[in-house]
């Protein structure tokens, strides 16, 4: 129907995850750009082709699965969780034993990765079945206060389980990521080191960032199915009012097991990449503060769409490294010199011991918020502002744009 | 089915690009990996340097990363927790270190190159750590010091893909073990060695001494602290009448109270505790309270001088009972090292409060000035030409501040034994001073310079 995209024929067309060409459009657009970042060929994205920026979006990739986890559990089913940093945590611990080497200091079965992986997301997903009755029985505040314990218990038994986590100060290594049919044979992809593709040289990093890629493409293309559903439905149903969806025939336990379940198999199996990611980590890895920064991405991206998810994912993982480089370029322009510039940031840097500024770069020597506690503050103040002026994230403001410009030059 | 087919198209495609490594691509070599002598540059700069006999005019420097002859800088990265927990000792340790850095580059730097230093928060996270080191690695030459034990470890395999050097800011034993030492320049007596150093000493205080009582965090701090004190008794031959290993939680009352009950119980002549200085002073201050007669020690972490402070309940005993095996600088040490540092902290910090950890920066930074000037006068100022010159300093001198250390060698030769040993001084803390009192400088106890070390006294790692 070429002109007029929003008439749909058939159910199917309407209910497809890229119903509008110009959606189909920007959809392919994004994928080749993305394929395309390792390579550092997109004028104006060329920087993201350094490592250390590849790991941050290897990170965003992690952290969209994750985010989607919640966002089923939250934004779809409408359960407030505050255990998501709990169930990240047995996920990478699974893997860890699973696919930890046998030889090391900690429990480790050098199993593959087709075998760590699936179970990281399973064994989370049991644990949050288990947990699922405790949880279906109370609803907002109280649900957040049932999942907050998760995570303290998580805590306690992660620092104390040595010869699985490793300890409280120690942390273990997990397993590198690469596949392989069986314990020791020699890897099929091996994504942790620099080899070659297809003769083009690549970069253990931007081989990592293809893998966690695909996962989290694969991840957020089960999501949206999910979401198109009956029980997706059904999750939106006891959202948006539980006892008329029992009345509707929903069965209301089973739906907030079945949301727990998955929700928990994502961050299962997010933890576990996040784990294999980082190569390293302490138990104090899985805190309340991990839990509370996917809350700052559903919310921030606008809860229960997977577009507001990877929006939020990006706006919160991305945003302490802007906020540094900013406050190293203030930092350099205050240093270096003269001129308005200079004269207008040295109040808000500190670039010497004694010296005022909101923010200090070594926080040791005066008043002004680090790097990190200017991030947190950020945080903070972008989750209220949001939730009073946006709520429906950054998504909705997303959408107001794509109105604005679909009516434009007219306002409706 | 439209739907279906388009994503399975999409997926084949991305399912191709993941297939593309063949199994026989795992060799070492990489075509975009430069080669460690990449550059060649001229410095012909530089007109206050003494040219070795063998150089006429302008000497050749090797360069890689992280230093630009032409800009005349060499940029150093500093992986520091500046708002994590341990950031009360940290941001002194930074300030300490870009004050000498300062000093160093005003008169005439590396040879005329001056020092950068880029210093990065990493809260004590392990991820933030990798990642700041994932954003340093393409344009310093070295990390001064990476702060952390397990952090250190997770970016071990990375240091040694880039021929990076690193000064571990922990004093974990492990350090000197061959499994981790290959890019790491550690300093001062490791947590074990301290442990043996001072309950030596302890022995010289009370030779009739029989029985030790051991209690530690979890983890290498606190175990390899804790093995070092088991080691020293079996060599002594002091019975451990109670052994809290790994028992104690700083954050966890309950565990202050068990293991003081536990040293209460069995009545020892020697305390060993390992932990942060609050729940040092805990355990010491329940014992204390319950009539146990004992020498107390720990590793130094658990000294603050807040704990003798003005007012503080156990001012007095502590002074009587205390005494620690320090492997960093202490403030009011008598020699030129620590005088000259304490003299560039005052002059350059207003109303500096002394501590120890300023001058731990000051000594990190004087060993940089070595390993650069010993690179640069080698020709070779790569991240390779830099490790080199850190592994063949044969002694190491910080004329004072710290004990001479050697570099070459088996881990026996390197592993520093030399240290401190001080108390408590409220009369110092009264005067302006830190409060500690030195009463012996290079020291090594008899059991630490028997100790053959060969690899980490407790295996955290691996």
């Amino acid at each position: 129907m070429r002109g007029r995209p929003l008439l749909y024929t058939a159910y199917e067309s309407d209910q497809a995850i890229l119903n509008t060409p110009t959606k189909k459009v920007m959809g392919g657009l994004t994928l080749v750009v993305l394929l395309l970042i390792p390579f550092g060929v997109i004028p104006g994205l060329d920087f993201l082709a350094e490592s250390a920026w590849l790991r941050i979006l290897s990170t965003v990739a992690v952290f969209v699965i994750a985010g989607l986890g919640l966002n089923i559990l939250l934004g779809l089913a409408g359960q407030v969780s505050l255990g998501h940093a709990f169930f990240m945590g047995v996920g990478a611990y699974v893997a860890a034993v699973l696919g930890g080497d046998p030889e090391g200091l900690r429990l480790g079965f050098g199993l593959p990765m087709w075998i760590w992986l699936p179970a990281a997301g399973i064994v989370a997903a049991l644990i949050g079945v288990a947990f699922g009755p405790a949880a279906a029985r109370v609803r907002g505040l109280y649900l957040a206060f049932v999942t907050l314990g998760l995570v303290f218990v998580g805590d306690y038994v992660f620092r104390n389980w040595v010869s699985v986590t490793g300890g409280a100060e120690v942390g273990r290594t997990f397993p590198p990521l690469q596949f392989r049919v069986w314990k020791e044979d020699p890897p099929l992809i091996d994504f942790s080191v620099d080899s070659a593709w297809f003769g083009i040289p690549m970069t253990a990093e931007a081989k990592s960032f293809y893998f966690f890629l695909a996962a989290a493409l694969v991840f957020m293309l089960l999501a949206k199915n999910l979401q198109r559903t009956r029980v997706g439905r059904a999750f939106q149903s006891i959202r948006d009012r539980d006892i008329a969806a029992e009345i509707m025939g929903v069965d209301e336990v089973g739906y907030k097991l079945r949301a727990f379940g998955i929700s928990s198999f994502y961050a299962g199996v997010a933890g576990a990449l996040l784990a294999v990611h980082v190569g390293s980590v302490i138990p104090a890895r899985w805190d309340l503060f991990l839990s509370v920064q996917f809350i700052a991405i559903v919310l921030i991206g606008g809860a229960g769409t997977v577009v507001g998810v990877v929006l939020g994912t990006i706006f919160v993982t991305v945003l302490p490294r802007l906020v540094q480089d900013l406050t190293l370029w203030m930092q350099d322009v205050v240093l270096s010199g003269e001129g308005l510039i200079a004269k207008i940031l040295d109040p808000i840097i500190a670039t010497q011991s004694g010296d005022f500024g909101l923010i200090n770069t070594n926080p040791g020597t005066g008043p002004g918020l680090s790097v990190f506690q200017l991030n947190q503050v950020i945080y903070g103040l972008l989750i209220i502002l949001f939730l009073i002026f946006e709520p429906l994230g950054l998504y909705g403001i997303w959408v107001r744009i794509r109105n604005y410009w679909k009516g434009w030059p007219f306002t409706y | 089915m439209k739907i279906k087919s388009r994503w399975l198209v999409v997926f084949l495609v991305m399912g191709l690009v993941l297939a593309a490594c063949s199994p026989s691509s795992g060799d070492s070599t990489d075509t975009t990996e430069a080669p460690a002598a990449a550059t060649t540059t001229e410095a012909s700069t530089d007109t206050t340097e003494a040219m070795t006999d063998t150089t006429e005019g302008a000497m050749e420097i090797l360069t890689d990363v992280g230093v630009d002859l032409d800009a005349g800088t060499i940029t150093v990265g500093l992986l520091s927790d500046l708002t994590g927990v341990f950031s009360a000792l940290v941001q002194p340790v930074v300030d300490g270190y870009q004050t000498k850095v300062d000093d160093i580059n005003a008169s005439g730097g590396i040879h005329g190159l001056q020092i950068k230093l880029e210093v990065r928060d990493t809260v004590y996270s392990v991820d933030t750590h990798v990642q700041l080191y994932e954003e340093l690695r393409d344009s310093v030459v070295m990390l001064g010091h990476s702060t952390g034990s397990p952090h250190s470890v997770a970016i071990a395999g990375a240091l040694a893909e880039d021929n990076m050097l690193a000064v571990p800011l922990t004093w974990y034993s492990g350090w000197s073990d061959p499994a981790l030492n290959s890019n790491l320049i550690p300093h001062g007596a490791p947590y074990c060695i301290e442990a043996m150093n001072s309950i030596g000493y302890l022995l010289s205080l009370n030779p009739d001494a029989a029985t030790i009582a051991i209690a530690s965090n979890a983890g290498d701090f606190g175990e390899d602290s804790a093995e070092g004190a088991k080691l020293a008794a079996e060599a002594a031959g002091l019975e451990v009448v109670y052994d809290g290993q790994a028992k104690v939680n700083a954050a966890d009352e309950a565990s202050l109270a068990e293991v003081a009950t536990g040293i209460i119980g069995s009545d020892p002549d020697i305390v060993w505790v390992t932990t942060s200085p609050g729940a040092y002073a805990g355990i010491y201050g329940q014992a204390l309270a319950a009539g146990v007669a004992a020498l107390w020690s720990g590793s130094f972490v658990a000294w603050n001088s807040g704990l003798i402070a003005e007012g503080s309940a156990i001012r007095d005993a502590a002074q009587r009972d205390w005494t620690f095996s320090l492997p960093i600088g202490v403030w009011g040490a008598d020699n030129q090292g620590t005088k000259d540092a304490v003299a560039l902290l005052t002059a350059a910090i207003p109303d500096i409060v002394p501590y120890e950890y300023y001058l731990e920066g000051v000594g990190e930074a004087i060993l940089l000035e070595t390993i650069l000037n010993a690179a640069y006068e080698s020709g070779d100022l790569t991240r390779a030409g830099v490790l080199a010159a850190a592994k063949s300093l044969e002694s190491m001198s910080w004329d004072g501040l710290w004990p001479d250390q050697n570099y070459t060698g088996t881990p026996n030769d390197t592993v520093q034994r030399l240290a401190t040993v001080v108390r408590p001084s409220a009369a110092d803390l009264d005067a302006g001073g830190s409060g500690l009192e030195v009463l012996e400088s290079d020291y090594t106890s008899d059991l630490a310079a028997a100790f053959e070390f060969n690899e980490t006294c407790f295996a955290a790692f691996g």
